[in-house]
């Protein structure tokens, strides 16, 4: 890109402004209060303001100064399939149990790398179940079905 | 999809259910029984319960489990146990608060009357009334008198809302028909904290946290809030003694099954909860909390019925007149 | 009763073969446990809790204080092999300890780490012993303006987290604070950001945080040039500390030690400040600032040795007062009590047997963890040799359930997924994860200590002035930042006056 200006500096810049526009926007539903009695509005309100003035600031210090290397490669692959396992593991953990839960989340996660085949991930996978149900399950009494209700016939 | 995997997986699971009550009934607990706790392990509510399934571990031949699942005022666990399978492996001992929750939460996800099986009551702990070290009342009508008199310029500590030491605080200006500046903490221990350090001049406590503090004169103490006076405090007087009437708080703990539970299953469980409550064992350590088991004629599904649908009534009109509002 | 019968008779108690031996179990379990990444010390006593039941009142809180620091220490070597914090004060050590092992010398980082650990943990024992009843006394001193002005003398100081940009620095803090105030506002009870979620009432878990932006954001890291260089740490060079390392952390573990001595006796959150302070002050003091960030051992020595002198502290107001310093000692109090045991004012009176053991035991305890430890650091060491692309599957689960574990709260493992793409975006983009995590635990303090100030002081800020303790504190907080400003004014001054001859 041919701009003048530091694209991390941006980027993070807008991320403070976002979240700080965020958090502050949504604090001002909740009771602002009186010095005297600050409402639950009072922090978040302000804090958020500094967090946007922050962001500006962070993005405008990098007019003129573009970064010296080069951005890394997005590693997608492994945003998809680790996020996606964490995600998974939620959504699934009380329902589907821990055996399946876990040999699937180590597969996934496993593949996220293209280091791992889809046999080395298998074998990770197992290995880790085991070790994960021994771990807490028998060592430290997690209380948590080996298969859970929504396979249970 | 995985709504409709679920939606199926659900119909199977009540369906088999359903059928296979009545043959669990006769040989339950053939599987560990697990108890939610709704708060943080370490607490006075884990505390009891804990003393309590050990007891009860030994009269079932079956492991009692405590599960902590702490959250939201002890709305979460209490959520988890009534969407539960009602097959009494999974139970829940919570205390007061299972009568606050439909005035401070909106949208709770449970009925605290219709979702559950009641067991028994299990205890009541008394609460009471203390104040900094150098705080200038020496008696009980003296605390009355300055209360009315100062008002707002006293600070009353609280756990937050919906703790036993906010409740206690509102039950006491609503007696007093007054108002104190109310400071809330994060817990009893820092509000603990700053009393003993001067920070702040009164609050109300249960005995299992103000006891040893009271008897090394740390701090004083002017009230019980039950009806006679108690054995580890002999000195401090109760309310109806110092001229305020119906003033009478415990908090209570209660046992509960999901709503649904077989009657048979309920019926063990109250019997074996009536002999925990009368093991030597825990007697002794209620002892110790400055606490004691309920009779036999309370730990039973109909006293418990009747003490959390009077409290309902009683938080929700006093909440309601405190002017806090569900959230 | 004098001090030298007191301690010989917490001796014979803690000396007591049973004892040492649950001691030991106590240490060994903590360490096994700590280590698993997602588990701090609070999750782990949690878990472990139950354990101590059957045992007797001596027996188990030794025992317990033995699972307390074992896991304590065991937080930290996660920190430092997989830059996965489990508690707040080891998301300090994780910043150069993990930075040591990617160069090679996580032997090292775990060694003084150990070191470091024994060193304090003994020295406040000491202060304990002698100590404790007018520490504490002093400490009551301490109200929300003292908490407050602390705080935010804390949060000026800690910028010298940052290695990078300052403006970013602020900005992670920031963000932190924001962060830190999601949930239930104790009050008025008023849910804030929880998206009607009840689950998030009691706010966001601070391990699913740490773990988000530190170790999931790092696995993304890695695998961002996966193909052309190899992830992970490197091999591992030297087990043993060279002798210009033992040079280097002899003062840092001097002064974590003392700072983490004082500020574990506050209960208020004193303790949490302890590794935050004693890193900034290292830096501050180094005369190569320049390698913090980059593997200093300095990073590693000072707040290792504050963090385990403010756990050993944090014991003070416990066990002469019987109030909780921190979730850990909130638990230790439920151990007390189910053993039969009210803590309070009384204890070191009438359980002297107890009282003195449990500090024999303290001393006993670090000892023994040292013992383990230091021969644990080549086994440690070695689990780095498995590749990497094996490490991180294990990593992520092990998070998961580790987290899932501790409330059985599903919101807390999206929250790590959450945390891991917004950690490593600001990552990716410049920013540091530690200032954040700082923001994050003070966040709900500051506001606190702030409120409750205003209202006992009817909404008089002058309060903060008025009152000496507080004052000092905003004094020095003011005193932090113009030493900061200065030199670059001076710079600037200069400059106009060249510009001027």
């Amino acid at each position: 890109m041919a701009v003048n200006a530091s694209r991390n500096d941006f980027a993070s810049g807008a991320i403070f402004v976002a979240l700080g526009g965020y958090f502050a926007l949504e604090a001002m539903k909740y009771d602002f209060g009186t010095p005297f009695r600050m409402g639950p509005g009072f922090m978040p309100v302000v804090l958020g303001g500094v967090l946007v003035a922050l962001g500006v600031a962070v993005a405008a210090k990098g007019i003129g100064k573009p970064d010296a290397e080069a951005p890394p490669a997005w590693p997608w692959r492994g945003i998809v399939l680790v996020l996606g396992t964490i995600l998974f593991f939620a959504a699934t953990i009380r329902g589907l149990g821990f055996i399946p839960v876990v040999l699937i989340s180590g597969l996934a996660t496993a593949l996220s790398s293209s280091r791992n085949s889809l046999l080395s991930s298998l074998v990770i996978s197992v290995g880790l179940c085991v070790l994960c149900m021994l771990i807490f399950v028998v060592g430290l009494g997690l209380l948590v079905p080996w298969v859970g209700p929504w396979l249970r016939f | 999809m995985k709504s409709f995997v679920k939606i199926l997986a659900a119909g199977l699971v009540a369906g088999s259910a359903l059928t296979a009550a009545v043959a669990v009934a006769q040989d339950y607990p053939n599987q560990p029984v697990t108890i939610v706790v709704p708060f943080a392990a370490g607490g006075p509510t884990d505390t009891v319960t804990r003393l309590v399934a050990a007891a009860m571990s030994e009269d079932l031949g079956q492991q009692v489990v405590v599960q902590n699942v702490g959250g939201a005022g002890g709305t979460l666990g209490a959520g988890q146990v009534a969407a539960a399978n009602p097959d009494g492996y999974t139970l829940l001992l919570h205390h007061i608060g299972m009568s606050t929750a439909p005035a401070l939460y909106a949208s709770l996800p449970f009925d605290p009357i219709t979702d559950f099986a009641p067991i028994g009551l299990v205890t009541e702990v008394p609460m009471t009334i203390v104040a900094r070290r150098d705080f200038e009342p020496a008696t009980l009508e003296d605390l009355i008198a300055y209360v009315k008199k100062n008002g707002e310029d006293i600070t009353y500590a609280n756990a937050g809302i919906g703790a036993a030491s906010q409740l206690c605080g509102l039950l006491f200006m609503d007696a007093l028909d007054t108002k104190m500046t109310e400071v809330p903490y994060q817990g009893t221990g820092p509000a603990m904290t700053d009393l003993l350090g001067s920070q702040i001049d009164m609050m109300c406590d249960q005995t299992t946290n103000t006891t040893s503090q009271i008897l090394a004169g740390e701090i004083k103490a002017y009230a019980v809030t039950t009806p006679e006076r108690i054995a580890v405090l002999p000195d401090v007087p109760t309310m109806a003694e110092g001229g305020v009437e119906n003033f009478e708080l415990g908090i209570w703990h209660g046992l509960y099954a999901p709503a649904g539970t077989d009657q048979a299953i309920i019926d063990k469980l109250t019997q074996s909860l009536q002999k925990a409550l009368a093991d030597e064992m825990v007697g002794n350590s209620f002892a110790e909390l400055g606490t004691y088991p309920v009779q036999a004629s309370d730990a039973t599904p109909a006293a418990l019925a009747q003490k959390l649908e009077g409290q309902i009534a009683l938080w929700a009109e006093v909440i309601a007149a405190a002017g806090v509002e569900a959230q | 009763m004098d001090l030298i019968s007191s301690l010989a008779l917490g001796f014979s108690v803690a000396l007591d073969p049973v004892n040492i031996l649950y001691c030991f179990i106590g240490v060994l379990l903590g360490t096994l446990v700590g280590v698993l990444p997602g588990i701090g010390p609070t999750a782990t006593i949690a878990m472990l809790l139950p354990i101590t039941f059957s045992l007797n009142a001596e027996t188990a809180l030794i025992m317990l204080a033995g699972i307390y620091y074992g896991a304590q220490y065991g937080g930290s070597t996660t920190a430092i092999l997989i830059n996965l914090p489990g508690e707040s004060s080891s998301a300090v050590t994780a910043i150069d300890g993990y930075q040591m092992a990617r160069k090679g010398r996580a032997g090292a980082a775990l060694a003084t780490a150990a070191i470091g650990s024994f060193f304090a943990g003994s020295v406040a024992t000491l202060l304990l012993a002698f100590f404790a009843p007018p520490l504490a006394r002093a400490a009551l001193n301490f109200g929300a303006p003292e908490y407050f002005s602390l705080i935010v003398l804390g949060l000026l100081v800690s910028i010298a987290l940052a290695h990078g940009s300052i403006l970013k620095a602020l900005g992670m803090i920031v963000l932190g604070l924001l962060l830190g105030m999601v949930g239930q506002d104790i009050y008025t009870g008023t849910p804030r950001f929880t998206f009607g979620v009840r689950e998030l009432f009691g706010g966001l878990n601070f391990v699913a945080v740490a773990v988000g932006v530190f170790g999931i954001a790092e696995i993304l890291r890695n695998l961002e040039n996966e193909k052309e260089r190899e992830v992970g740490v490197k091999a591992v060079t030297n087990l043993w500390l060279t002798r210009d390392d033992v040079k280097r952390i002899v003062m840092p573990i001097l002064r974590g030690t003392g700072l983490g001595s004082i500020l574990g006796i506050l209960p208020g959150g004193g303790h949490i400040l302890s590794s935050f302070a004693s890193y900034s002050v290292e830096k501050r003091l180094s005369k190569t600032p320049e390698e913090f960030g980059q593997g200093a051992i300095e990073g590693v020595a000072g707040p290792e040795s504050a963090n385990n002198a403010a756990a050993q502290t944090s014991f003070i107001p416990l066990m002469t007062l019987g109030i909780p310093a921190h979730p850990v000692m909130a638990l230790m109090i439920g151990a007390f009590i189910l053993q039969g045991i009210t803590p309070g004012p009384n204890v070191i009176n009438e359980q002297p047997a107890l009282f003195w053991g449990i500090i024999a035991s303290m001393w006993v305890g670090n000892l023994l963890l040292v013992i383990l430890n230091l021969p644990l650091v080549g086994l440690w060491v070695k689990m780095l040799s498995i590749p990497y692309r094996v490490l991180f599957p294990a990593i992520v689960l092990f998070a998961c359930i580790g987290t899932f574990s501790i409330n059985q709260n599903i919101y807390d493992i999206y929250a790590i997924a959450f945390f891991g793409i917004l950690g490593y975006l600001l990552i990716r983009f410049g920013c540091e994860p530690a200032p954040l995590l700082l923001g994050f635990v003070l966040g709900p303090l500051l506001e606190e200590h702030l409120r409750r100030a205003m209202i006992i002081s009817r909404g008089d800020p002058m309060i903060f002035l008025h009152r000496p303790i507080s004052a000092t504190l905003l004094g020095l907080a003011l005193l932090a930042v113009l030493i900061a400003v200065l030199p670059s004014i001076r710079r600037k001054r200069a400059e106009v006056f060249v510009e001027d001859d």
